[in-house]
């Protein structure tokens, strides 16, 4: 017991004392984002998952088993622009990544801003972007990163905001098309054409020898 | 004003029948039939049968 104790405090000691100060300032069992609702999960998961947050704190468990899904969202991948005059996609709009940036209003998110609905004015986060970014690199690099609060610095919202976006190079989404040039586009039959009149030549040779080389010849080309 | 009088010869597209768009230009007396011979494309690197392009697509 005291030798796991002893390797414990060891292994905090190694933590930086700036995520140290921050984990205490912020503790994980209110504030990191094993702790918010998953948005299609219930409450009742929520609590069981702190209780699997504050057991083992890797960010294994603050993972989420399944990953979101939203059966009325748009494509992840690049939206249709046939349509004319393709806008951006709404910003405000709800999504997979976007749902993840939780706040509880019991225990403000540092991470995210936060509207006073009484007075209507937005506060900026507590812990800025740039800072944010530090905490998250120091505490993926000593596997901590499922108990800072969510933001959008983390390995979680990227990584969903990646796969919403998709590639976002025009015609790399499903069902679409990269247009290319047009000798792209047309080397396949051009190819086709070529190999068929290959085929077809030592008859047309034999043809051609037999009409006097050209002098009963009826099919010239066109220019 | 007189009419400019054709030249006696002209120039002549000969076009590979392999379909690879390859083609000579050859000068041949305006007279004589269309031009027609075996010559080598590059593209698919053997001896073809060339044809004369017609202008228009009139055969003569």
């Amino acid at each position: 017991m005291a030798t796991t104790q002893a390797s414990s405090i060891s292994s905090i000691s190694k933590i930086p004392i700036r995520l140290r100060n921050f984990l205490a300032r912020y503790p994980p069992q209110h504030y990191s984002a094993a702790v918010a609702p998953t948005p299609d999960q219930t409450t009742t998961t929520a609590t069981t998952k702190t209780i699997t947050a504050t057991a083992t704190p890797p960010a294994e468990s603050a993972e989420p088993a399944d990953a979101p899904s939203f059966p009325t969202l748009p494509s992840p991948y690049t939206p249709n622009r046939d349509a004319k005059g393709h806008k951006r996609p709404d910003p405000t709009a709800p999504s997979a990544s976007r749902s993840l940036l939780y706040s509880n209003p019991e225990f403000p998110n540092p991470f995210l801003p936060r509207k006073n609905f009484r007075t209507g004015k937005w506060f900026g986060p507590v812990v800025g972007l740039r800072r944010q970014a530090e905490l998250v690199k120091m505490a993926a690099k000593y596997n901590l990163e499922g108990l800072l609060p969510a933001g959008k610095k983390s390995t979680e919202f990227k990584e969903t905001r990646r796969a919403e976006r998709g590639l976002q190079i025009k015609g790399t989404g499903i069902g679409q098309k990269v247009k290319g040039h047009k000798w792209e586009r047309t080397m396949e039959s051009r190819l086709e054409d070529r190999r068929k009149a290959m085929t077809e030549m030592p008859e047309m040779v034999r043809l051609w020898k037999q009409r006097g080389h050209g002098r009963g010849w009826k099919k010239w080309p066109r220019r | 004003m007189a009419k400019k009088s054709k030249s006696r010869t002209m120039a002549v597209r000969l076009i590979s029948m392999a379909m690879t768009g390859y083609y000579r230009t050859m000068i041949r007396p305006r007279a004589h039939r269309p031009l027609s011979m075996m010559k080598y494309d590059p593209v698919v690197k053997k001896q073809v049968l060339f044809l004369e392009a017609t202008k228009g697509g009139r055969a003569k």
